[in-house]
């Protein structure tokens, strides 16, 4: 068991009174890419700010890399490179691309490479590059996302949790940024990526959770999977339920 | 005639410099925190006090005492922070709680105070001795010296902030909380930074000011006063703002002394507040969707 690299192990949390996870367990493995999609609102974005320590569990462990990060502070948990870019990430409104870029090397680990990644981002998005100085507020959707990306990829990622990167994008756009995390994964960093859209999922990634009501309601290994369209009419029909 | 006009500038410039001070700490605090601090003032007055007592009574010389009333004022916000604000954090009325939170930490200080160091007049003697002229205004060495101090402590404050990394990242701790611990960046601990580094910039203002005029436990009220015009003037947001805003209330004030009198002037402050408010919302400086 202790060769997974991320082990969130019957998770309960929610938020005050209100529980949204209920015995959720999933499992990253090293080097995998792992898809998790799902109705709106059933947990996928609680389980991942669970997993990143902005939420405490009132039940379960996570583990990474064999150590118990349960109750770690975020910030101690990006230092193990354990990174989280959000859900429609704002980041810092008033802040230019560079200087946000620069900042998110933040802890000592992170900078030591922070150079060479800034390049790697740069590469990555050259977007980014083209905007340097413009302050995060006045970026478009898509470039938003793409500094969020890049942001986590400043934190030197061992483990990297996508939330939705593609909300709200057009298919162009989406299309760059599926090409962009396929380069990211390629280079050797693991994921996992939340995502409605389940074919994006399936170019994507190995293995697939589907959540529903704070739970894993099926796991779909990609190996052994039946073919997509089988996928898809599962999610639709479980979905529709 | 030019005589009394370049005096009115100068107390004008002096004025603007010490609310400047007491404001970029308003500022700071609130930028970061989300929070009013109401015991800014206080703070200022505990700073001065301090430094009196290492300076005068203990006899150890201003230096000491400057430096220990600027650490004292900045523990006092560090523990303020921790026991009255922290607690709070994320609560739903957090906004309300800290304003009554604060106001308590004020009534402590300034109740301590009174008991500790008395109603006893007490003051510190100036950093430099002597009088300067300034085209031909004479004002005291000490005055001249706060109007070179408060720019400089500004820039300092304005470098730390937009280039050092610590700096960076209160202003991101400011701006987004949970992007913030994303990166790696301790929030707790950049609140406690803030509140620290703000009260000392209190304490700092008491020193300067504690030589000008009577230190009582109620010196720093009327200062905090003039800050709360100065920052919805400007703006909370920004410290340019507020530094800007700063010198514009000081100035304003200095002329209003002039023209109409010590009696009127802190109404038609007001008043101007006031009108600010219906016009500019945000404040003088302020963006429109702040
Ligand atoms: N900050 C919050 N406070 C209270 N309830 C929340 C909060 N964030 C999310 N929820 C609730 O938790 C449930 C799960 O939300 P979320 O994890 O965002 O789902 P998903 O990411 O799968 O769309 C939803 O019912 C949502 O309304
Ligand atoms: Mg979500």
């Amino acid at each position: 068991m202790t060769t997974s690299l991320l082990e969130a192990s019957h998770i309960y949390a929610g938020y005050g009174e209100v529980p949204v996870l209920r015995d959720i367990t999933v499992h990253v493995g090293a080097g995998e890419a792992v898809g998790m999609f799902g109705p709106n609102g059933h947990g996928k974005t609680t389980l991942l700010r669970t997993i990143s320590g902005l939420l405490r569990p009132s039940n379960g462990t996570v583990h990474f890399d064999g150590d118990d990060v349960t109750i770690a502070k975020p910030s101690d948990i990006v230092g193990r490179g354990l990174v989280h870019a959000q859900q429609g990430n704002m980041l810092f409104g008033d802040m230019g691309v560079a200087e946000t870029l620069e900042l998110a090397a933040f802890k000592p680990r992170a900078r030591a490479g922070a150079k060479a990644a800034l390049e790697r981002v740069y590469a990555l998005f050259p977007r980014l590059a083209e905007r340097r100085k413009q302050l995060a507020r006045t970026l478009s959707g898509g470039e938003r996302q793409m500094l969020s990306i890049g942001c986590a990829l400043m934190c030197a990622p061992r483990l990297l949790l996508l939330d939705e990167p593609t909300l709200g994008l057009s298919p162009r756009l989406k299309e760059e940024l599926a090409v962009a995390i396929g380069e990211i994964h390629e280079s050797g960093i693991p994921l996992i990526l939340v995502e409605q859209d389940v074919e994006f999922l399936l170019s994507l990634t190995d293995r697939l959770y589907l959540v529903e009501h704070g739970e894993v309601a099926r796991e779909i290994d990609q190996a052994s999977a039946p073919d997509h369209q089988e996928i898809m009419d599962m999610y639709f029909g479980t979905a529709a339920t | 005639m030019t005589e009394t006009l370049i005096a009115t500038i100068v107390s004008g410039l002096l004025l603007g410099s010490l609310y400047a001070l007491m404001a970029s700490g308003l500022s700071l605090v609130w930028t970061t925190l989300g929070v009013f601090n109401f015991a800014h003032g206080a703070l200022m007055t505990f700073g001065a006090f301090v430094a009196w007592t290492v300076a005068e009574a203990w006899g150890l010389g201003l230096l000491a005492g400057a430096v220990a009333g600027v650490g004292a004022a900045a523990l006092a916000g560090v523990l303020i922070e921790l026991l009255l604000v922290r607690p709070f954090y994320g609560h739903r009325n957090m906004l309300l709680i800290t304003v009554m939170t604060t106001l308590a930490a004020m009534i402590i200080l300034q109740n301590g105070a009174q008991v500790i160091w008395g109603a006893r007049l007490k003051q510190l003697p100036p950093i430099v001795e002597g009088n300067v002229s300034i085209f031909g205004a004479v004002v005291s060495a000490h005055e001249a010296l706060i109007i070179v101090i408060a720019p400089l402590v500004l820039l300092l404050l304005w470098w730390f902030a937009s280039t050092t990394r610590t700096g960076r990242s209160l202003r991101a701790v400011g701006q987004n909380q949970d992007s913030a611990a994303l990166i790696g960046i301790d929030v707790p601990r950049a609140f406690s930074l803030a509140f620290g580094l703000s009260a000392a910039l209190a304490g700092l203002t008491g020193v300067l000011l504690g030589s000008i005029r009577f230190i009582t436990p109620s010196l720093g009220a009327e200062p905090l006063v003039k800050a709360m015009i100065v920052v919805i003037f400007g703006g909370l947001g920004s410290l340019g703002a507020s530094a800007g805003a700063a010198f514009v209330i000081g100035m304003l004030e200095a002329f209003l002394v002039l023209w109409l009198g010590l009696y009127w002037t802190p109404s038609i402050l007001f008043l101007l507040l006031i009108l600010v408010l219906v016009f500019r919302p945000n404040g003088l400086f302020g963006r429109a969707n702040a």
